[in-house]
């Protein structure tokens, strides 16, 4: 049922371009550093398909890919999990109770579990927050502990795709990721972009 | 590359690569080793519909991403390269304009060229004829394409043929000094271009001025120091002119003497004491050889920021320092990026605990030594100041004196300037807009006065010299056999006074070439020629004529003082092919290279290596970890992608060996060493060779070495150095060693 008297918000989303992932693995291990996460736990991980198989092979980043239908929050038996009103799913950490129901939904094995204990550094279940914390207060040390750094309420872009050596993964509004992606299929052929949007008005060639 | 045109570096640099047509890489995977700089590689294809060429002995990350992979046999770049030489001349691809204007000796490769037909290029290489065609058809008629290399084709007993006949390629499609073309070397670390630039080598000066008396004389005068003084401190003066000793073999400096080394020539002594500043000893060739060396030292001291594994792998108990060096982020300056772009870095924080930054090291070193004075005396003098400013006056002593590759514009001033504007330059062409603009980013070399633009494109002739154009450099003489070495009429950079070809400016030419008369002061203020001017008069008349210094000449194909003038091919002192061995020999063993007497042909021809020795062994890198590996290995995160050292192996050849997937295996190298590493199956690797990772050390020949790490500081990964397996084997003109293409024997453990 759609709620007209609220604004619309973005709906974010990771995607990730298979012809420019280079299995670098920046986005990964900028994600483990920024949110000093055990070594066992992979928030993101990337994948080669048929590595070293001529005309095979390919590379993807994976992590939650926050969906709008998540099942995780379908089938959680304490309902920890919330969806934000721009489409970013987190779960409460102090509800979760570690019984790994989420990642028999989850198509993408998404959901992490730290092995030294239910109450480890990054507690029961962990996964990745596209960077937006948990339901604690923001920047609160609590928060820190539990789910990592807080960068989307610095407005800062999500530590892996700020990272990503190739821009191959790309995260933000739907829209917005979409049109950035169009733009690359669009100008396929078209030539050298000869200096950033703008640039010429603003500071004449 | 030095020996072809003039200077040896990269000609373009990676945003360019977005400008290409077509892109060749040669013995490189910046998928893995330059991931940030592959983007250009990507954007290329996505934009300007490139199509990528990798030619390498494995199918590497950057060839998923290729359009056509040729899975060469280690060390046969130059039938390849002749292959695709033969076709392009037998179908009149070439440019032959820029040939005969631009080019000396390409006959002679015309006439090597016809030595190698696709029929025997396909069984040298092991490459199919048809592919092979594809991939020159495709290069050739594409342009502007844009040629790669890195350690893939320089780490050969031939090494040096190679880079200079991957340049003859790109000379004969006339894919020199235009946008998206040209021979782009990426450099494997941060600032090798500048370590190079500064001569962090033993067989130059500072900025590639040789070791003639001259050359010294010069320094002595621009370092405020005395000659005499400098001449005596070698143990008699004809050592100031004689090279040194290289990285890849100063271990021989040490074992000289012992059964089986090479003999040295050093002023009668063998080497007994090593100081090692940021240098992982470790991943050089011969580890086993690196370790003996250390043990029978009488002094090792290493600094960095980590522990230095060359003291953990040496059984010697005294005498061993390790000093903690600060990082890059603990000191400031200016580095000199792939494409000879400057780049100013500012401190982040003051160094941490005790460790010190590496000029502070030299500093008190050199107190102790007793020259402090005399190593300062030059940041001195441009302001004849009482005190120096570090980093900014060293900077400026090198803008102050390095000529010969044009960093007079480089003052720490303008580099500067250039940090706080870096989003004011365009990401392809490095063109500065706003308040940078007439700039180019980081002033790529050469910059040859304080308000010089930079050379983004080395050899461009579209763009005036003031605006970074340039023709080759006159490096070689006028004339050779009687052949004019002076470039043809019509190719002078854009807007030259002299549209002819010139040489290199003098103060007795100058008047004569550029066309000019000089005022009785500048007669008198002008230095000899203009790699010594410190007048700078030479550098501003030739830019007020559109003329470069250096003069306008043609590149040369043929080096007459190599051993091969035109690059041939030589198969590699450990070869899987005998049949091939007699019928392309290494070269003549080589008397002091460096220093040391250095085998080749005795060594190739000793045994049938491939009767004992049949795989071939592959190194290089792996994206997580860089160099030695020891800052890396430090990082809980870095480790966990690779916990393991390991030995990709086709599946095909594992079964021969009963050798199953995640098992311990020997490899057995013909040095008589061997390491134990994990199995991995890849079809990335074809079942005639194997490939190594070189980061790793820790553990030699089975035997774990955590337990010699000073307590907390053993990395959270170990394992066997890749280079204790790799083959003898040294370039014969720069002793780089041959570690991409050895032999060695596999078993199960």
């Amino acid at each position: 049922m759609s709620d007209n008297t609220k604004p619309n918000f973005a709906r974010m989303k990771f995607y990730c371009d298979e012809n420019r992932c280079i299995h670098c693995d920046g986005c990964s291990v900028a994600c483990a550093e920024a949110h000093e996460l055990p070594v066992e736990i992979s928030r993101r991980k990337v994948v080669t398909v048929n590595e070293g198989i001529q005309g095979m092979e390919f590379s993807l980043s994976v992590a939650c890919m926050h969906c709008t239908d998540a099942p995780c929050e379908e089938v959680c038996p304490v309902d920890c999990f919330y969806i934000r009103d721009d489409g970013i799913v987190l779960h409460d950490k102090d509800k979760c109770i570690g019984c790994s129901y989420c990642l028999y939904a989850c198509p993408f094995g998404a959901p992490q579990f730290p092995s030294n204990g239910a109450f480890g550094t990054k507690g029961v279940m962990d996964k990745c927050t596209m960077c937006a914390g948990g339901p604690d207060d923001t920047n609160s040390a609590h928060e820190r502990e539990l789910y990592g750094q807080n960068r989307i309420a610095e407005g800062k872009v999500p530590v892996c795709a700020a990272m990503c050596s190739t821009k191959a993964l790309l995260v933000g509004d739907a829209e917005s990721v979409a049109n950035i992606y169009r733009e690359r299929v669009i100008s396929f052929g078209h030539g050298v972009q000869s200096m950033p949007y703008g640039w010429d008005k603003a500071y004449g060639n | 590359m030095a020996n072809t045109w003039g200077y040896g570096a990269m000609t373009n640099s990676l945003g360019d690569i977005q400008n290409a047509k077509a892109i060749i890489i040669f013995g490189a995977n910046p998928a893995v080793n330059h991931p940030v700089g592959f983007q250009h590689f990507l954007k290329a294809k996505e934009r300007n519909n490139a199509k990528i060429i990798v030619v390498d002995p494995r199918f590497t990350k950057t060839a998923a991403k290729a359009d056509y992979f040729a899975q060469i046999r280690p060390g046969t770049d130059i039938p390849f390269m002749y292959g695709m030489l033969n076709i392009i001349f037998e179908n009149g691809w070439h440019d032959k304009g820029f040939i005969n204007d631009r080019v000396y000796g390409m006959e002679d490769v015309m006439k090597e060229a016809k030595n190698w037909p696709l029929d025997r290029v396909a069984d040298v290489t092991g490459v199919d004829a048809s592919l092979i065609l594809q991939i020159t058809k495709h290069y050739a008629n594409n342009s502007p394409g844009t040629l790669i290399w890195a350690m893939g084709l320089t780490q050969h007993s031939n090494g040096s043929s190679n880079t200079r006949l991957a340049p003859i390629l790109q000379l004969a499609l006339g894919n020199l000094g235009i946008e998206g073309g040209g021979t782009n070397i990426l450099r494997g670390h941060d600032n090798v271009q500048g370590a190079t630039d500064m001569c962090c080598l033993s067989h130059t000066l500072p900025g590639y001025y040789g070791l003639s008396d001259g050359s010294w004389k010069y320094f002595a005068k621009s370092w405020g120091v005395d000659y005499e003084w400098l001449k005596g401190r070698f143990k008699d003066p004809s050592w100031m002119n004689k090279k040194g000793f290289t990285l890849s073999r100063w271990w021989s400096g040490v074992l000289a003497g012992n059964p089986g080394e090479d003999a040295i020539h050093n002023a009668g002594t063998n080497l007994k004491a090593i100081f090692v500043m940021g240098n992982g000893i470790t991943s050089t060739a011969q580890t086993k050889k690196v370790k003996e060396a250390l043990d029978n030292l009488e002094l090792a001291v290493f600094c960095d920021p980590f522990v230095n594994e060359g003291a953990i792998i040496t059984d010697k108990q005294n005498d061993v320092y390790i000093l903690p060096a600060a990082t890059q982020f603990e000191t400031s300056g200016s580095v000199t990026a792939t494409n000879r772009a400057a780049q100013w870095r500012s401190e982040v924080i003051k160094p941490m605990y005790e460790s010190k930054t590496d000029q502070d090291i030299m500093f008190l070193l050199a107190k102790e030594l007793g020259f402090y004075d005399e190593l300062t005396a030059g940041m001195k003098i441009k302001e004849n100041k009482k005190d120096f400013k570090w980093p900014e006056d060293a900077t400026d002593e090198i803008a102050r004196i390095i000529k010969t590759i044009g960093l007079t514009g480089w003052t720490a001033k303008r580099l500067k300037e250039h940090q706080e504007n870096w989003h004011m330059f365009d990401e392809v062409s490095g063109r500065g807009y706003g308040p940078m603009k007439g700039q180019y980013y980081g002033l790529p070399w050469p910059c040859w006065t304080e308000s010089h633009s930079g050379s983004p494109i080395l050899y461009n002739i579209n763009r005036s010299v003031r605006d970074g154009g340039m023709g080759f450099r006159n490096r070689f003489g006028l004339e050779h056999d009687g052949v004019d070495l002076l470039a043809g009429k019509g190719s002078a950079p854009k807007g030259s006074a002299n549209k002819d070809g010139y040489p290199e400016i003098t103060r007795d030419n100058i008047e004569e070439v550029l066309g000019i008369k000089l005022s009785e002061a500048e007669k008198k203020a002008i230095g000899k020629n203009w790699k010594v001017d410190t007048s700078n008069i030479i550098a501003k008349k030739c830019m007020e004529q559109g003329m470069a210094p250096y003069g306008n000449a043609k590149a040369r194909a043929k080096v007459w003082t190599f051993a091969d003038p035109i690059p041939l091919h030589r198969e590699p002192l450990h070869s899987p092919r005998q049949d091939l061995v007699s019928k392309y020999p290494s070269f003549a063993d080589k008397k002091d290279h460096y220093r040391v007497d250095t085998r080749y042909i005795s060594e190739q021809t000793k045994e049938n290596w491939a009767e004992k020795f049949p795989i071939n062994l592959v190194t290089g890198r792996l994206v997580n970890l860089n160099g030695a590996g020891m800052e890396n290995r430090a990082s809980k995160y870095l480790a966990k992608l690779t916990p393991e050292m390991f030995c990709d192996i086709n599946p095909d050849l594992a079964g021969q060996h009963g050798i199953r997937d995640g098992s311990m295996m020997w490899i057995h190298s013909p040095e008589g060493t061997k390491i134990k590493v994990k199995a991995k199956y890849s079809h990335s690797v074809t079942n005639d060779r194997i490939f190594i990772p070189i980061h790793f050390a820790g553990v030699m020949e089975g035997v774990d070495l955590t337990h010699k790490y000073p307590e907390g500081t053993a990395p959270y990964a170990v394992g066997e150095s890749a280079n204790t397996v790799t083959n003898y084997g040294y370039d014969i003109v720069t002793q780089i060693p041959e570690t991409k293409g050895g032999l060695c024997r596999i078993e199960s453990a």
